[in-house]
């Protein structure tokens, strides 16, 4: 009888489950624009080349940016904090993380405090206001939006490169110590090459939450009109053109798709990265001589810019009764105030807002509930994804996963009320419920989650599984007692991610969600919306508050497992 | 419109008391709508939790449960819930007239209510197919501190002149349709703005040039400013202390944010041929409502009492730079009458005609 090959089952599994999250949402966009005009015009129309092709050329530089920006600026903060004795190692750990729970538009806006220039007038930054002339291209386009993108997501790189130092072996580094190798031959020569996975998997999130990103491009580009994908695709759903906002979403998946071929072709390149065996020590951390101290200036520095500064301006502009004065007359109004019929036309305080605490628990829980459901389908879909390989189907996997990473958010939610919106055979609808949000957020944190648990499993040497194999040990006992507890710092590291990403997420959520079911960054955007700034700043540091915490408790879990 | 012998067919199935519903006067809804005990109303304007305070004030009893989300939202909403299944709101209070009537109305997602006290009170074409409530407005506005003689444009064309390069703004009409609307607009006026050229240079256009689409090309040209939100707007031109503030599109009723943000906006009106769109706020029931009774009495309440001002149902539109529809109520003393201002008001049928094609020319343009 024909054989299954080893590992089928699962792999099948994988992708059934890939297949209801990620490929049929994707389907049914794809077979409402089929025969549709809108084909034409996109590509080849006089519309084509200001519709699709500038801001396609826009979008793969700032992508590009993205990726080579963060991995050697989070790569660098990882390799400092985990391997060397730079001071202050804690302290930069959790400011590197923090970036990616800051809004974009938040550090964009603080990008604009220093440095907007009078083209759209209004308050020009603090540049301008010394006296100083700020051109036109500091100000707004490419260079701010780049700036504020690899701001943002050097930390995703960071937390997965930190994440696969950790776990390296130390017998290697000080095996190359004990042959005499220089530190810089053993920074180049061993430990760089073994976590080539971690940054291949940060540099191409980078990339992906580059080029998907809205609110960079939407404030910094505009002025200058400088269009990307994104801004493009939901310009087009905006004003009604949603089969022409599909296919650009879908051209951005496949020009996507092409780059991260090409990564995992590299990465395929090599036959093993196999690096946590069964025994080994913690490697020794490296001493930095005389660059400790402008190392870690340099360091301090890059997350005071990234992190702090960002931080001090929200904070103000939650307490200032008006934008133009951040600095002045202070009040917690926008916090605790009560109604004032002559003050904020009437608003109160956030924590007076009925909505707020609902909000709060539903964020809280579909944060939770998400991560965990996401990192272990991650983990799986790992495992998959660096076991043998079975044709076409590993393929369909690792593409799959990937999938969410490129689409943007505001094109993900259509397409899942495209399709879970309405009664699906004996299946009601999920539309006002807060299972549609749940599934759509797992779906889109998927590429974490799998990310992260790839360049963790990928380091765990096949040695101690096949030992196991052969004791007998079936393929729920092995992943309980072997792949689970050595991917553990991995998983929470993907499993933070997820979480912050999801009690952060406005795009997707801003059309699945239901009045029913509030969340904390939909009232923030509804207060935005209305020109409650302070009230929607305010609860943008709420958000951010519970991902510190979060961070906290993740980094205090990651501890205990030593 | 395939959807018509639909509708005629659902319309004469309907019970006849969902019909004398239509007709009712408050005092007979009233009962049935606190047997319902509640309202669900979607609104674009986060002035509707003001609304629900003094609904719920005025009639005990009765839970207004409101939300307030963009009518682009909305309408996507609506949809939504329809392909769902979903009755999620009783009562809808939306802007974005062409997108509502050609996609909503038509196809019976929303349907008209006129409380019978206001039917002879609102002009015929405010009330149908749909009931306005109020006008609104998207119009050149300018700061009044850095041009303190006035307004420094009395022509749309002034826009596309040299010295206004770089300073003129507005949202991007891609992103916003309330924008698209005012370029659409300018398109359907294309004599008056023909004239307007004639005016401003001394010479007219060549033969065949479409004067509004050239307005908007050159006007693009002249390094157009865009920017994502209104609010960027009114922080760009009203900003105190510019020595030369831009100039730009936004509502005339954004003034009333003026001393609470430190603008120092003001409307441009003596401008040729128009300094913009007027355009109306519709109040809507859903045929499928759970609480149709309560939904009417919702609207027969937001059109405002029988005195001057309109009473706590309409106090919060009661304000500069917003009109009521209705001719009773007392134009707001610090707002220049709607009758003295110079604002196109649009049709919505006619801007949906060709919003998609000026969208398109836009689109070439950037």
């Amino acid at each position: 009888m024909f054989a299954l090959p080893r590992g089928f089952g699962l792999t099948f599994g994988v992708l059934a489950i890939l297949a209801v999250l990620v490929a049929a949402p994707l389907t049914t966009i794809v077979i409402d624009t089929l025969g549709s005009a809108a084909w034409r015009e996109v590509l080849a129309s006089n519309l084509s080349r200001n519709l699709t092709w500038l801001p396609l050329k826009n979008t793969m530089i700032l992508g590009l940016a993205t990726a080579v920006g963060s991995v050697l600026i989070g790569g660098f903060l990882a390799w400092l904090v985990v391997m060397t004795d730079v001071p202050f190692r804690r302290t930069l750990g959790v400011l590197a993380t923090l970036p990616f729970m800051i809004p974009s538009f938040a550090t964009a806006l603080a990008w604009g405090s220093l440095f907007r220039n009078s083209r759209a007038g209004g308050s020009v930054g603090m540049l301008e206001g010394w006296g100083m002339s700020v051109p036109d291209w500091l100000a707004w386009g490419m260079v701010p939006t780049a700036f504020v993108l690899i701001s943002q997501y050097f930390a995703l790189a960071f937390t997965v490169v930190a994440a696969s130092l950790a776990s390296l072996n130390g017998d290697v580094v000080e095996a190359g110590q004990m042959a005499g190798a220089s530190r810089r031959r053993i920074v180049f020569g061993i430990v760089l090459p073994m976590v080539t996975p971690a940054l291949l998997a940060g540099g191409s999130l980078a990339f992906a939450a580059g080029v998907s990103n809205f609110a960079a491009p939407a404030l910094l580009g505009l002025p200058v009109r400088m269009q990307t994908l994104s801004t493009r695709l939901f310009g087009m759903v905006e004003i009604g053109q949603t089969e022409r906002g599909y296919i650009l979403a879908m051209l951005l998946i496949v020009v996507s798709a092409v780059f991260l071929g090409a990564g995992n072709r590299l990465l395929a390149g090599r036959r093993s990265f196999a690096t946590i065996g069964g025994k080994g020590a913690r490697a020794k951390r490296m001493a930095l001589g005389g660059a400790r101290g402008p190392l870690c200036a340099l360091a301090l520095g890059l997350c005071f810019v990234t992190t702090v500064l960002p931080i001090i301006l929200l904070v103000a502009a939650s307490l200032a009764p008006q934008g133009s004065a951040l600095f002045s007359n202070w009040t917690l109004h926008f916090w605790i105030g009560a109604s004032d019929p002559g003050f904020a036309r009437g608003q109160a305080g956030i924590f007076r807002n009925p909505q707020l605490m609902t909000a709060l628990w539903m964020t809280l829980a579909l944060g939770v509930g998400v991560a965990v459901v996401s990192v272990l389908i991650g983990l799986l879909a790992a495992v998959v994804l660096n076991g043998k390989r079975i044709p076409v189907l590993t393929e369909a996997v690792s593409q799959l996963a990937f999938l969410p990473m490129l689409l943007p958010g505001i094109a993900f939610g259509a397409a899942y009320i495209a399709l879970y919106g309405a009664p699906i055979g004996p299946f009601p609808a999920l539309y006002g419920t807060p299972w549609l949000l749940a599934l759509a957020l797992v779906a889109a944190t998927l590429p974490f989650a799998v990310q992260t648990g790839r360049a963790t499993v990928a380091q765990i040497s096949g040695d101690v599984d096949e030992a196991a194999r052969m004791t007998g040990a079936g393929f729920v006992r092995r992943l309980f007692a072997i792949t689970l507890p050595l991917a553990s710092k991995g998983m929470i590291a993907g499993a933070l991610l997820a979480f912050v990403n999801v009690i952060g997420d406005l795009a997707i959520v801003v059309l699945l969600y239901t009045p029913q079911v509030p969340v904390l960054s939909v009232l923030s955007y509804r207060y935005a919306s209305d020109g409650f700034h302070q009230f929607a700043n305010a609860v943008t540091l709420l958000i951010l508050l519970i991902s510190v915490l979060a961070t906290v408790l993740a980094n205090a879990l990651k501890g205990r497992g030593k | 419109m395939r959807f018509l012998p639909l509708l005629a067919t659902l319309a004469m199935t309907v019970p006849a008391w969902a019909q004398d519903l239509d007709t009712m006067p408050a005092a007979d809804l009233l009962p049935l709508a606190q047997a319902e005990g509640t309202v669900t109303v979607y609104a674009f304007t986060s002035r509707i939790g003001r609304v629900e305070a003094a609904f719920e004030a005025a009639y005990p009893g009765i839970d207004m449960v409101s939300f307030d989300m963009s009518s682009t939202e909305q309408i996507a909403r609506i949809k939504s819930e329809a392909g769902a299944g979903i009755a999620g709101a009783d009562v809808v209070y939306i802007s974005d007239a062409p997108v509502v009537l050609t996609e909503l109305f038509a196809e019976g997602l929303v349907a008209q209510y006129v409380p019978p006290r206001v039917a002879e009170l609102v002009p015929e074409a405010l009330q149908s197919p749909l009931l306005a409530q109020r006008l609104s407005t998207k119009v050149l506005m300018y700061n009044e501190e850095t041009y303190p003689d006035g307004a420094p444009v009395d022509n749309l064309w002034d826009l596309t002149k040299p010295e206004w390069a770089g300073k003129v703004i507005m949202v991007d009409p891609l992103q916003r349709g309330d924008y698209l609307d005012l370029m659409t607009e300018i398109v359907l006026r294309k004599d008056e703005m023909a004239a307007a050229y004639q005016t401003e240079f001394g010479e007219a256009l060549p033969e065949g040039e479409d004067a509004g689409k050239r307005f908007i090309a050159d006007l693009f040209a002249n390094d157009l400013v865009l920017v994502g939100s209104t609010d960027d707007v009114n922080a760009a031109i009203g900003a105190k202390g510019q020595e030369a503030a831009p100039i730009g599109f936004t509502s005339y009723s954004d003034r009333r944010d003026n001393e609470d943000e430190g603008w120092a906006l003001q409307v441009a009106n003596e401008v040729a041929p128009a300094n913009g769109i007027v355009f109306p706020a519709l109040l809507a029931v859903n045929p499928k409502a759970a609480n149709p009774a309560a939904a009417r009495l919702a609207i027969d309440f937001m059109m405002g009492d029988d005195t001057e001002t309109g009473g706590d149902g309409f106090k919060p539109f009661y304000v500069a730079g917003d009109w009521a529809t209705r001719t009773d109520i007392a134009p707001h003393p610090d707002a220049i009458p709607l009758d003295d201002f110079n604002g196109w008001t649009i049709d919505a049928a006619e801007t949906a005609k060709i919003r998609a094609e000026v969208a398109d020319l836009i689109l070439t343009l950037q």
